[in-house]
């Protein structure tokens, strides 16, 4: 590394690369088990709605391997039923037994649990449990789950209706009216899951008194998973290690908390002895949260020019049959009605926000939650607005937007933009592009060589790093919102970070070291970061939600600076100066001005861990550590453009992405290398959202689709090389100016994806009002609209 | 309990005899038995590539095999490449291009990347797309994973006596 000063904004390699490049990442299965280890196998209900008559278990007791058999009843004896804390005017609480007892839900619902001597026997014992079914009617679509009629999903939620949430602002009819165009628009958006390619799994350890276990999780929240254990079963948390070792992808599909880890846990205390789940990719697809299941009915009124006058939304979500924790079923209700404003300056706003519960797999935070879905409908509405009165859409966008000079700015909904650069974004994006140049050269049919072609855009906002306000607004009362960190430079004068956050790829034993080097002064190869794991980190929030860089980098540099403070007085006094006049960088402290005579860490240690005569200044106590927690604002917004060109085969309905470009705002960035990873692959996420992924459940429930080979996911040839440009406006809210850049990419990719193809079929008459856009349904499209019009 | 068989594998060139049950798998075998974790198992069909190994240098799906069924044959897998003090070439690309995040299906891109420079060592973007469509990725975007399949190609034809 060149600067040993400054480690922040550098591209510095992953610490975490050498070892999983050699295949010695300790993912959940990779990890060693004691030769007395049980495996769980969990017996899935077949059925999506229907009342469990009997379980029998016998053939599968009489089976070699297989050791016992747990009901839903059984389990009901170790473990609380698990309840979403959510107090929102308008939700229905509802509880989940973690195995089914009388009535199953959704299929893939656990009705019971085989325990057997190893994985393959857990296997057999699953086929072996004869379970009897009375078969109930099903609800498993989101648009004709409330009508009057339809099967209940909860006995005591009329309607299917979870939750309901509203807000209109002062005077809003009068303002819609001052637009002197409506234009409505129903966007549909097709169910997906985060996919992670390793599935989810645990493994606990029971110590040798038995008292407590050490429980390993392929999760994103080990601080939140071991207080659910520990209220759920009853045990002291003490009794409750939590560790999340490698996880293999997380996507928010890992900060959910399941009931797996409930039954895993409970059994390690039942039996006493080591237990082991490993999910395979079918029960990963069935049970796994889903997610962006959603209908957006809108309607926006404007005025000749194109300016927004008012924008009334109905949004109606598929929840699912229960509400998951730790968010419950809000999230995207909430998420998708708070969001859809965006970068746009949009005053007069009316929503009604649904989640409805379904008899199908129960829906969850999914990178980017409601974020791709509503900017396809504000995006889409943009577009719309620019073709109707024949203005550019860019222009239209550019019209509508909050302009850098009124930042901080305050939404309809009461988020702050602290800072920003919507239209700098938009203009940069739109000139890399040459947008102007394939404007002029794109006829009106848009038919170049066989292909339609189009060009899309999404200007948005990325909300990260969510703070407890935050949480409250949405009603998730016992959400905190902060994280935490202990800094230590050690008596050798090494320094060792524990973060509240877990690692899932995200490359933080690297960046979080660039953080800690950069606030203490110190030699990056000098610091360590420990995270993970709830026996030796502080308490916080966890991984999800594009938090890290806000939350864990504004709690290390907090803790950091505290240590730096003493280290200054230290230091000051053994070199006879005044602690203000102590400058800390590159590893070492030496008075202003005089950089030759200093001290390395390893001295300053020495008097901290009083392993020398200085002794320590007047006030100051032994050790040289700190703790610090940090809370961020309500949120930290990020923003950013996406631009794609595409060609649709006029034939096959084939669409492939011509160019794709990204303009960028995270704030301060960390390590623009693993940014740049982290757009790449929301991106491929969002490819892979807005032209191939669907989860396609029948009228009964069932899930048609549950396999790789039939749930597709973007492979190298679906995905293009990205143009990405990076803007840098650092929050001046949040800690250390870095705002979060988990989710952008797949935000941002599904709705340019959208209206590049809308562009592209514009010249047909076709409107594209919902994804997935898969070949047949682009060509069937096509086709009707050629024998719809009289040939040219 | 079932019936035992006695599988006999060469795997990194090192000769391993088993008692297990016919119905073990390849991947099985390799991370249970030999206790080699790299080869992960992802969907057990033979889609994502996470259990990618090579048997007699084709890359294969350790998943889609019984361990009894590819005796005979000489298996690598992850743990055979590099040095204890050097990375092999193709890891020390992916490495600096930052061609994996997570790191889950890295071993079985790095089993499709060997193979597809043992075949072709000057591969252009079109055809390492096309060979890397072996195996899924959802953290990447693929983009610096073919990025660095490049820069392992050139790598190793800078150093013809070294390649894998």
């Amino acid at each position: 590394m060149a600067d040993r000063r400054h480690y922040i904004g550098q591209d510095v390699l992953r610490r975490e690369d050498e070892y999983l490049l050699r295949g010695r990442g300790r993912f959940v299965d990779d990890l060693p088990t004691p030769t007395d280890t049980v495996h769980l196998g969990f017996v899935m209900s077949p059925y999506a709605h229907a009342r469990v008559v009997s379980i029998d278990a016998s053939r599968a007791l009489a089976h070699g391997g297989v050791i016992a058999v747990y009901t839903g009843a059984d389990i009901a004896k170790l473990v609380q039923p698990i309840v979403a804390e959510i107090e929102f005017p308008g939700y229905h609480r509802h509880g989940r037994d973690v195995i089914a007892r009388d009535k199953v839900r959704f299929v893939g619902e656990h009705v019971a649990v085989v325990v057997a001597e190893n994985a393959y026997a857990a296997q057999d014992g699953i086929e072996l449990v004869d379970v009897e079914y009375e078969p109930l009617p099903v609800a498993s679509d989101l648009e004709t789950a409330t009508q009057p009629g339809a099967p209940l999903v909860h006995d005591a939620i009329p309607n299917n209706l979870i939750f309901k949430g509203q807000l209109t602002t002062k005077d809003f009819a009068a303002g819609f009216a001052r637009g002197e165009h409506v234009i409505r628009e129903r966007f549909r958006s097709g169910r997906v899951a985060g996919v992670p390619m390793e599935p989810r799994g645990c493994l606990a350890l029971p110590d040798h008194v038995g008292d407590s276990i050490v429980f390993y999780s392929s999760t994103q929240i080990p601080h939140l998973v071991r207080t659910a254990l520990a209220r759920c079963l009853d045990v002291a948390e003490p009794r409750i290690r939590v560790v999340a070792p490698e996880v293999g992808g997380g996507f928010g599909t890992k900060a959910q908390i399941y009931p797996e880890e409930f039954v895993v846990a409970a059994l390690a205390f039942d039996l006493r002895r080591p237990v082991k789940w490993i999910q395979d990719r079918r029960e990963e697809l069935l049970t796994d949260i889903h997610a962006r299941d959603h209908i957006y009915d809108v309607e926006i009124s404007f005025d000749s020019q194109g300016i927004v006058q008012g924008l009334k939304l109905s949004l109606w979500t598929n929840a699912g049959a229960y509400s998951t924790l730790p968010f419950g079923c809000t999230l995207e209700a909430t998420g998708g009605a708070r969001m859809i404003v965006g970068p746009y300056r949009i005053s007069n706003y009316a929503y009604e926000t649904h989640a409805v519960a379904t008899h199908t797999c129960p829906s969850g935070a999914y990178r980017g939650v409601a974020q791709p879905t509503c900017f396809m409908a504000i995006e889409g509405l943009m577009d719309r607005i620019g073709r109707k009165l024949g203005i550019d859409p860019a222009e239209i966008r550019l019209r509508n937007m909050v302009p850098t000079k009124d930042l901080p700015w305050v939404n309809v909904v009461g988020v702050r933009y602290d800072t920003g650069s919507f239209v700098e974004s938009l203009e940069r994006a739109l000139t890399a592009i040459d947008y102007a140049g394939f404007r002029t050269r794109q006829p009106a049919d848009r038919l170049v060589d066989g292909k339609y072609r189009g060009i899309g855009i999404c200007s948005f906002t990325e909300v990260s790093g969510t703070g407890a306000p935050g949480w409250r607004a949405r009603g998730l009362v016992r959400m905190p919102g902060f994280d935490s960190s202990i800094v230590k430079v050690e008596p050798t004068g090494k320094v060792t970070a524990y973060v509240s956050h877990a690692n899932g790829g995200q490359g933080h034993l690297t960046t979080f070291a660039q953080v800690v080097a950069d606030a203490l002064g110190a030699d990056l190869a000098d610091v360590t970061i420990i995270e993970g794991d709830t026996g030796a980190t502080p308490y916080g929030t966890n991984t999800f939600a594009s938090r890290s860089a806000v939350t864990g980098g504004g709690a290390l540099i907090r803790a950091s600076t505290k240590v730096k403070e003493k280290m200054r007085r230290i230091a000051g006094h053994m070199l006879e100066a005044a602690p203000a006049d102590i400058v800390i960088e590159g590893g070492r402290a030496f008075v202003v001005g005089v950089p030759q005579v200093g001290l390395d860490f390893a001295g300053i240690a020495e008097t901290a861990y009083s392993m020398n005569n200085f002794g320590l200044p007047e006030g100051d106590g032994y050790g040289l550590e700190a703790t610090d927690f940090y809370d961020p604002p309500l949120v930290t917004m990020a923003n950013a453009v996406h631009i794609a060109q595409v060609a649709v085969d006029a034939e096959d309905g084939r669409v492939e992405i011509e160019r794709y470009l990204v303009v960028h705002d995270c704030g301060r960035i960390i390590n623009p290398m693993i940014v740049n990873g982290q757009i790449h692959g929301g991106t491929a996420q969002g490819i892979g959202e807005a032209l191939m992924e669907e989860m396609v459940y029948d009228s009964e429930g069932q899930l048609q689709n549950a396999t790789l080979l039939d749930y597709l996911l973007p492979t190298a040839e679906d995905v293009p090389n990205f143009e990405i440009d990076h803007l840098e406006s650092p929050s001046i809210d949040a800690e250390g100016g870095f705002k979060g850049v988990g989710e952008g990419g797949v935000i941002g990719a599904v709705p340019a994806i959208v209206n590049a193809v809308a562009d592209a079929l514009a010249g047909l008459g076709i409107n594209i009002n919902r994804k997935p856009l898969r070949p047949a349904f682009l060509s069937r499209l096509m086709r009707e609209a050629r024998a719809s019009r009289p040939a040219a | 309990m079932t019936d035992t068989v006695e599988v006999t594998l060469k795997v990194n060139g090192r000769t391993a005899t088993r008692q297990v049950e016919p119905r073990l798998l390849l991947v099985d075998f390799l991370r249970h038995e030999l206790g080699l974790k790299g080869a992960h198992v992802g969907c057990e069909q033979g889609v994502c590539g996470a259990c990618t190994v090579l048997i007699d240098g084709r890359s294969a799906r350790s998943c889609l095999h019984f361990a009894v069924a590819v005796q005979g044959t000489e298996i690598a897998t992850v743990e055979s490449l590099g040095s204890r003090d050097s990375l092999h070439p193709i890891q020390e690309a992916f490495h600096k291009a930052h061609g994996l995040q997570c790191g889950y299906c890295t071993p079985g891109f790095l089993a499709t990347t060997v193979e597809l420079l043992a075949r072709n060592p000057d591969p252009d973007e079109a055809e390492i797309r096309r060979a890397l469509t072996n195996n899924i990725c959802r953290c990447t975007g693929y983009a610096n994973i073919v990025k660095a399949v490049r820069a392992a190609a050139a790598a190793m034809r800078a150093m013809p006596d070294k390649a894998a």
